[in-house]
């Protein structure tokens, strides 16, 4: 039992709130550092401390999700919420700080509003683990820095609560101070972000230097077509259907609603030697076998690219065990009909008449690329900066 | 803001409970002005790499056309050559080159003109044709359908007609350019390609140029079962797909 002299739940909220700045702090460097359009490394460990790696697809992921900041449309990349958490850290920390200090002369408002407000944090992480959940499909890791942050903080405010037990002559506040402290703490948890987005520098003149299609039209066979329900836009797409950055784009354009504003022409572009003779070895093993299950989808094309990106891993790794293995999967899934189509020569050529427009346009080997008219949109615009570029380049399709 | 800027009790504040709202005061600003001036930093710092990149992006590789080993300078001054003599090149009006425009633009002896093409064994084939015929037989539709179909990443095909030695010089060469446009129709009836003459060079030698010797017998052909000579070598037309970019 907590005595009202004990200094265990400040102590347990101060931890929470220096940790929670810390993983915070990760995670805002991040995002600041990817405002120079370029691509880095990020923190991804539940070590504060630990340096950024290239191996932190969850974080990567996390962080180019729609859910990791706000007002995307008005500004690239948006103002990320971990700002919020800055702010809020900062002034639970300093909260904590007092009451450790303080302790049973702390008075029981403050002790009380300390409880309240403590959980704020724990309220917003159990949100974002929501929908890490069930939105992204994976957790990151210094986001359950902050989700575990989080729980040490609220716990450190409930556990307060029992030192009020017994009249030890606590000082009594007026009721105007916790409402002034409410006041500060909204308006310190603004702060940060208010710097940020005054110091974002301007996109909009990057936008249109990625390059433009040579040759709009494809003389020999055509693109494949998936027209969104609510199509509004035509678009062009270079995608390979076991690239993982394919499939997270995808999921993005889905998850920001923007798919089924497209009209999408559908040209495929597999990093896999076996067909595409751009590469010396395979990227992506398998993936010319994907291509031509999609290019024999007919007018299933659309299904058949969605099942290559979620049953991405299991085909990858079928691929890699050999093309007989990636057929079996094909025939298992979509039939004997489909798997003749995959076999037939007529769809190697139509294969190699899409990376031949590929080559005739000397786009970059890369996927995914996505081009509105001729123009291409950058890459670093169709992760953090999409809603943005999109606002900018094609505002119809986020209506 | 101080947090414990309290009501003393009527009993009086309890002594440090000031300077604990004080130091928690001044922790919440110490810990704002950090974070503050971090993010501040970092944002300034992205935005200066981004007006000023101080390293090149990594250069990625563009797509083109595929290139192969055999690609030599030599081998592609000629091929060059022939593609703006022979109607390839953009807005040319004319198809194909006559054994006097290979001689001239190809500038280049026959067993040269020949070498250049010996990397292309595995690669092209050989259509073998009747004496004096330009027909295709079902075998050499075949071998053409197969070679047309492996193009990979090859821009240009080509078709190099060639007519025996028996016979005077013009018939030969007038039978050795039937024979490039036989193979020129079939290849448009199968390949459904509006673009194909931008594709595929016509070259037509008659007996004149470049005349292949026996060793070109070991070469894919169209007809493996029929005896093969100098003679019969001749009454032919050499496709395949060239790896090269221009």
């Amino acid at each position: 039992m907590l005595g009202p002299n004990s200094r265990l739940p400040a102590t347990l909220a101060l931890i929470g709130s220096i940790l929670g700045l810390l993983f915070a702090s990760y995670s805002t460097m991040d995002y600041a550092e990817h405002l120079d359009r370029g691509l880095h490394d990020v923190h991804c460990s539940f070590i504060p401390g630990a340096p950024p790696t290239s191996e932190a697809e969850a974080c990567r992921a996390a962080m180019y999700s729609p859910y990791s900041a706000l007002f995307r449309e008005a500004m690239w990349g948006g103002v990320p919420i971990s700002l919020f958490a800055l702010g809020a850290f900062a002034f639970l920390g300093g909260f904590a700080l007092y009451l450790l200090l303080a302790n049973d002369r702390a008075s029981g408002k403050a002790v009380v509003f300390f409880a309240a407000v403590s959980v704020t944090p724990l309220l917003v992480s159990l949100l974002m683990l929501t929908l890490s959940l069930t939105k992204l499909g994976h957790l990151c890791k210094t986001c359950v820095g902050i989700y575990i942050s989080s729980f040490l903080l609220a716990s450190g405010g409930f556990m307060g609560l029992f030192t009020l037990r017994g009249d030890v002559g606590r000082p009594r506040h007026g009721l105007l101070f916790p409402i002034a402290w409410l006041f500060a703490l909204g308006v310190i948890t603004l702060i940060p972000a208010g710097v940020y987005a005054a110091s974002v520098p301007d996109h909009r003149p990057y936008l249109t230097k990625c390059g433009e299609l040579k040759q709009p039209k494809m003389t020999a066979g055509s693109p494949l077509k998936i027209h969104g329900t609510r199509a509004v836009r035509q678009v062009l797409f270079f995608e390979d259907p076991l690239c993982p950055t394919c499939r997270a784009f995808h999921d993005r354009l889905l998850g920001e609603g923007v798919f089924e504003r497209l009209d999408v022409d559908l040209v495929l572009f597999p990093l896999d030697n076996e067909c595409n003779w751009m590469l010396d070895s395979a990227l992506h093993p398998g993936a010319c076998i994907v291509s031509k299950a999609v290019l024999c989808g007919g007018d299933r094309v659309r299904q058949v690219l969605e099942w290559s990106y979620e049953e991405q891993v299991y085909l990858t790794r079928a691929g890699k065990a050999g093309a007989n293995v990636l057929r079996a999967a094909i025939k298992q899934r979509w039939g004997d009909e489909l798997l003749r189509c995959v076999d037939d020569r007529k769809t190697d050529v139509l294969l190699n008449q899409h990376l031949h427009y590929a080559s005739d346009n000397g786009i970059p080997v890369s996927t995914p690329q996505m081009y509105l008219g001729t123009r291409r949109v950058c890459d670093e615009d169709t992760d953090l900066g999409l809603r943005f570029a999109l606002s900018q380049l094609a505002p119809e399709v986020l209506k | 803001m101080n947090p414990a800027s309290a009501q003393p009790t009527p009993g009086g504040a309890p002594a440090g409970s000031g300077l604990a709202g004080w130091i928690g005061a001044s922790g919440v600003v110490v810990l704002l002005l950090s974070v503050t001036v971090g993010v501040r930093l970092w944002v300034s710092s992205a935005a200066d790499r981004l007006e000023h990149p101080a390293t090149e992006k990594p250069k990625v590789a563009i797509a083109d056309q595929a290139e192969v080993s055999y690609c030599t300078p030599r081998f592609k001054e000629v091929l060059e050559r022939v593609l703006h003599s022979c109607g390839l090149a953009q807005d040319e009006t004319r198809r194909g080159c006559k054994p006097a425009d290979v001689k001239t633009f190809a500038s280049i002896s026959d067993a040269d003109f020949n070498e250049l093409f010996t990397p292309l064994k595995d690669r092209g084939a050989v259509i073998l044709f009747d004496e004096g015929m330009q027909d295709l037989d079902e075998g050499a539709k075949k071998l053409l359908e197969d070679k047309w179909y492996q193009r990979k990443g090859a821009r240009y095909f080509f078709v190099v007609a060639r007519a025996s030695k028996s016979g005077n010089q013009s018939k030969n060469r007038a039978l050795s350019h039937r024979r490039a446009n036989s193979v020129m129709y079939h290849l448009t009836s199968i390949a459904n390609d509006p673009e194909i003459e931008k594709k595929v060079g016509l070259l037509w030698l008659g007996n004149e140029f470049a005349q292949l010797s026996k060793e070109y017998c070991g070469w894919p052909s169209s007809r493996t079962n029929e005896k093969c000579d100098e003679e019969a070598i001749n009454r032919s037309a050499f496709v395949s797909w060239v790896d090269c970019r221009l």
